[in-house]
């Protein structure tokens, strides 16, 4: 199952979901959360879920079962609105508070410090953005971000090439 | 020189590594003749203080913790309700991560370079340093050691060239660690950091293992 987080004004997922449709798709197959009517917080770095109850953040409000979806599913896409060139506030709180998903342990991997993944299986990240993002430092971010998680970047998009979006999300 | 000092962090001053280096920074700022006034906007009470500070004063510097890999939600949603102003004020930055190797931070840092050109103003540098995850688990004497550093750095920004001398680039220190000491550190990460960060735990309370997993 992959999943689609939209924090956008817009509700772009909306479109998303429609293309995905139109190209066949069981709605089965993917999720789509509109988290603009949901209390999602910002991450304040308690590091209670490494350090007090790891795994389980201490903030309680919608974000949860988010989470939980997001470790169990294939792809996740951010479809995001941007400031800065960079992604919306909030969809980087959501992904500030992604962190439960890693263990305070440490490695070394290809040569730089990560943290130990709490669970076996990674979400591969995707981004799709609306709005003046600037795409090659988006991709950099998504990049370094999945590396951090254990996962890979799927690719970011503007909304408007997103059919290519699509093509990456079963392939 | 007047410097208006942010902590970026969400965090709440009392544990807030980032708190704790710019205490010392404004140290620094004071042994060489300078004023601060800082703020924190961890608290969204003092949100409307901080833009003013921000309005009236021509030299600001936000402290920062990275959070995954960037900016926090919540300061990004702070510099949101940031006016524009001109290029007479110059914006710097400290950024400081948990990972101690300087690549760790540079993508970070490119935001930092590329935001003040959003807010109209003018780039004063971006010190950047990580290994900071341990100061507020150290006690007062502890972290005083710990972030001593930067006080020197305070010193250095206090002439007025920002970050962009060779002694703030070379603070950030090596860019990976050369592979015998990954090594060497692997095997502490396996062995003695393991059991420390468990100790850690046990002393907030925690009897689970660190690695539990809290879904399965």
């Amino acid at each position: 199952m992959n999943l689609i987080l939209d924090t956008t004004q817009e509700h772009l997922g909306k479109r998303i979901v429609e293309e995905l449709l139109r190209s066949g798709k069981r709605q089965t197959e993917f999720e789509r959360i509109d988290t603009t009517t949901m209390q999602i917080s910002h991450c304040i770095g308690c590091n209670h879920c490494w350090l007090k109850t790891p795994g389980i953040c201490s903030i309680k409000d919608d974000y949860a079962p988010i989470l939980k979806k997001m470790s169990g599913a294939g792809q996740v896409w951010f479809v995001s609105d941007t400031r800065f060139g960079f992604l919306s506030y909030q969809t980087k709180n959501i992904v500030d508070r992604v962190l439960p998903l890693a263990t305070m342990n440490l490695k070394f991997k290809d040569g730089q410090m990560r943290h130990v993944m709490r669970y076996d299986h990674q979400p591969d990240f995707g981004i799709v953005f609306a709005g003046d993002g600037d795409r090659d430092y988006l991709n950099w971010w998504c990049q370094r971000m999945a590396l951090n998680f254990g996962s890979r970047s799927l690719g970011v998009f503007h909304v408007e090439q997103m059919q290519e979006a699509i093509k990456c999300m079963w392939s | 020189m007047h410097v208006v000092m942010i902590n970026g962090s969400p965090r709440i001053e009392k544990y807030s590594n980032t708190d704790k280096i710019i205490s010392s920074f404004g140290k620094g700022l004071l042994e060489r003749g300078a004023s601060f006034e800082r703020y924190a906007i961890s608290e969204r009470r003092s949100w409307d203080a901080i833009r003013e500070a921000y309005i009236k004063n021509e030299e600001i510097l936000i402290a920062l913790p990275l959070f995954v890999e960037c900016v926090p939600g919540l300061l990004l949603e702070f510099l949101e309700t940031l006016p524009k102003k001109d290029d007479r004020t110059r914006l710097s930055f400290i950024l400081q991560s948990g990972f101690a190797e300087g690549s760790q931070l540079r993508c970070g840092e490119r935001f930092l370079e590329k935001l003040p050109e959003y807010l109209g103003v003018c780039y004063g540098g971006c010190l950047v340093k990580g290994d900071n995850f341990g100061i507020r688990l150290l006690d007062a004497a502890g972290q005083e050691k710990a972030t001593k550093p930067y006080r020197a750095m305070g010193a250095l920004f206090a002439e007025g060239d920002g970050f962009f001398r060779t002694e703030a680039k070379k603070f950030t220190g090596p860019e990976y660690f050369p592979l015998p000491l990954r090594v060497l550190m692997q095997m502490v990460f396996k062995t003695i950091a393991k059991k420390r960060f468990q100790q850690a735990a046990a002393s907030w309370g925690c009897d689970t293992p660190l690695d539990a997993k809290a879904w399965e």
